[in-house]
């Protein structure tokens, strides 16, 4: 392979695009949009009392990945056989530009336009860096994510720019092709999610059947109903460990179809967590749902070992019952408890590496088809296709 | 055995055996042999549909024929494509360019491809742009060029790398008359300068001016290859118009030549141009008054028109 070679294919495919269309135009249009975007997004949280960098980092990180999903294939996803219609992919492999050459200098050049498209946004990005509650390093993982999910998606557009004589097809079929992964994988997982139960035996610290059987009364005809329907609040001292067979969904089976959507991968990479800065992260943070959400579905129901604390909330022991379940900081502690096993669950279950190996493998498979496909001179010519 | 033979002996030029390809039931080229020489222009002409594009993709490394062999100075545009790419100019029927580069930009772009250093692809840039009388539109955007203009930067493009072997179709389709004329002239020069030149092109009276032979193709295959020198017989017809057409016919019957009645003149059949001219020294002696004297067709021509008589 020659480098020389293969930057003259990338760079007259940046030069073509340059000028025939209005980039400029364009990327002025998608600095504005993520402004207003990053902008209503910081107007919405700024006035709460946790950061507002994290809900800005999201948005942005998020608009970004759905914008260049919807470019990128318009690059490359016509980049061949637009070529083919136009009389000039021959002319190009009569030189001695290899197929290789020659595939990954259009790959390059649209990963390169995507990239610039990330470069508009990044003073946002940065904006909310400094609004806080972001550690650089996450910002690092989550862009280098990015940037390879947008490769993939100019490999699989220039993979289907290949396959087709025409451009309209190979465009439709990179759109519905990303659309399967975005919305297909989520809907298949939630269908799933309905259909693919099992019934397990939990193991729960929690108020047993027979304390609330023990607390019933047969209620006096005119007297004045007690407060809580009569039956007093149980304590901790209530609880009692028992098992539970009850009906789940076995999403620790189902968790690949989120793994291989891009903003799933895109937001585990580097979710905003308690940790980050050691600030409280709050408010509109859908990168951190969507990983909470996708870690918790990896891990699936927990299994007989562990126990599920239904007591935490409840009043210690030696309470009066009835009384007020508990203080703030007692309910905090137990929450505090909860998130703390809950972070440790999900920092067990990663998705985003599974997802983006699938994606990155995607990707590869996407330029070998499309190297292949350019690979002259031809013995089978695909139906309604003309090599020059 | 002359320069160009023994050329073709060691393996240049190009040498086409036997070479058929299909598309699904379509067969495009049946059984095509030709031998083009370094040093000569070789016109490969055939009606529409005649399997000359075909053959011009697998000989350009484009294609795989499905059976049958070709070596370009030597070399198997299938089994060594790259070496063939190196020593070729392939020029397609209907060149089409980026049109968002400048002439200048679109051959140093070709330069890069073809491992031209800057300074020697700036440097050819300028030569060629010369030798097809673009020089003047150098810095134009390839989208404001005519069809003929866009033609001559597509002969550009096949000279850049001063490959040993042109194989061009259709190059004159959308030159006015003067660049055809140009262009004979360049081909000419590169032939004698050692290059070997392939060309197919439907306009056979420009071929017979710079053509040093023909290789007539129809339905695929190879019909017939003649040099074009003037010394091969050609049978075609001559139009005789006379003062006196009645001695005009009287001299024909006496002759015993072929001959149609062609309104007030006669179409007579002749087997060669010596023929010919001994009918017309008989038809002088006549005393017919000969006024008219033609062929009707060229010489590449009618034999184009006897191959392919079968399609009518």
């Amino acid at each position: 392979m020659n480098a020389r070679r293969l930057w003259t294919v990338a760079r007259l495919e940046l030069v073509q695009r340059a000028r025939t269309s209005r980039w400029p135009l364009v990327l002025g249009a998608w600095f504005v949009i993520i402004g207003l975007v990053t902008f209503a997004s910081w107007r919405a949280v700024r006035e709460s009392n946790i950061s507002s960098g994290p809900s800005l980092y999201d948005v942005t990180t998020f608009f970004v990945l759905a914008l260049g999903m919807l470019v990128v294939p318009s690059l490359t996803a016509t980049t061949v056989n637009g070529d083919r219609e136009h009389g000039v992919l021959a002319t190009v492999q009569t030189t001695l530009v290899t197929s290789w050459e020659l595939v990954l200098g259009k790959l390059l050049a649209s990963w390169l336009v995507s990239l610039c498209f990330l470069a508009t946004a990044l003073p946002f990005l940065a904006w909310a860096w400094i609004e806080g509650g972001l550690s650089i390093g996450r910002v690092f993982l989550s862009l280098l994510v990015l940037v390879l999910v947008l490769a993939v998606v100019a490999a699989v557009g220039l993979m289907f720019s290949t396959l087709t004589a025409r451009p309209v097809a190979s465009a439709v079929l990179t759109y519905l092709t990303l659309a399967a992964l975005v919305f297909g994988s989520l809907i298949t997982f939630l269908l799933g999610a309905v259909l693919l139960t099992d019934s397990v035996t939990v193991r729960v610290n929690g108020v047993p059947e027979s304390y609330w059987a023990a607390q019933t009364e047969p209620p006096v005809e005119g007297a004045e109903p007690p407060a809580n329907g009569g039956i007093p609040q149980p304590t901790q001292a209530d609880c009692d460990v028992f098992t539970r067979t009850q009906d789940v969904s076995r999403t620790d089976r189902l968790w690949p179809l989120l793994a291989v959507n891009p903003f799933v991968v895109v937001a585990d990479a580097a979710p905003s967590r308690l940790a980050d800065g050691g600030t409280f992260t709050g408010g509109f943070t859908p990168m951190r749902w969507i990983s909470d959400g996708s870690r918790d579905a990896k891990a699936g129901p927990r299994d007989g070992d562990d126990v599920v604390d239904e007591c935490s909330y409840l009043a210690p022991a030696g309470s009066t019952p009835n009384s007020s379940a508990m203080t703030d900081d007692a309910f905090e502690r137990a929450q505090a408890a909860r998130d703390a096993a809950a972070l440790e669950r999900r920092n067990a279950h990663p998705v985003w590496p599974w997802g983006l190996a699938f994606l990155v493998a995607l990707g590869l498979v996407s330029v070998l088809v499309a190297e292949r496909r350019v690979q002259t001179p031809v013995r089978r010519l695909p139906s309604g296709t003309r090599i020059a | 055995m002359s320069s160009a033979d023994g050329a073709v002996a060691n393996g240049g030029g190009i040498v086409v055996e036997r070479v058929h390809r299909a598309f699904g039931d379509v067969v495009a080229v049946d059984d095509i042999s030709l031998v083009a020489r370094p040093g000569e222009v070789t016109a490969l002409i055939g009606p529409n549909g005649a399997g000359k594009t075909t053959l011009m993709l697998m000989l350009a490394t484009l294609l795989v024929p499905d059976d049958g062999s070709i070596t370009i100075d030597g070399y198997s545009p299938v089994d060594d494509p790259r070496e063939v790419r190196r020593r070729i100019g392939w020029m397609p029927d209907g060149f089409g360019t980026w049109d968002a580069l400048t002439v200048r930009e679109v051959l140093h772009t070709i330069g890069a491809m073809y491992d031209l250093g800057a300074a020697e692809s700036r440097i050819r840039t300028d030569e060629v742009l010369e030798q097809v009388h673009l020089a003047d539109l150098a810095d134009r955007r390839a989208r404001v060029l005519s069809r003929g203009q866009k033609q001559r930067l597509g002969m550009a493009r096949a000279l850049l790398h001063r490959p040993t072997t042109l194989i061009l179709d259709e190059p004159a389709s959308g030159l006015d008359p003067r660049s055809r004329i140009e262009l004979r002239d360049l081909l000419r020069g590169l032939a004698a300068s050692g290059t070997t030149v392939l060309v197919s092109s439907h306009i056979l009276t420009e071929l017979q001016e710079m053509a040093d032979r023909a290789v007539i193709v129809s339905r695929g295959r190879s019909i017939e290859s003649q040099a074009v020198d003037g010394a091969t017989p050609v049978a075609r017809t001559w139009r005789v118009a006379a003062l006196d057409r009645g001695r005009l016919v009287a001299a024909l019957r006496e002759v015993g030549a072929n001959w149609n009645d062609a309104g007030t003149a006669v179409d007579v059949l002749l087997e060669g141009d010596p023929q010919a001219a001994e009918l017309l020294a008989r038809l002088v002696e006549s005393g017919a008054g000969i006024t008219a004297y033609a062929p009707l067709h060229g010489e590449m021509e009618a034999a184009y028109l006897a191959a392919t008589e079968d399609r009518q």
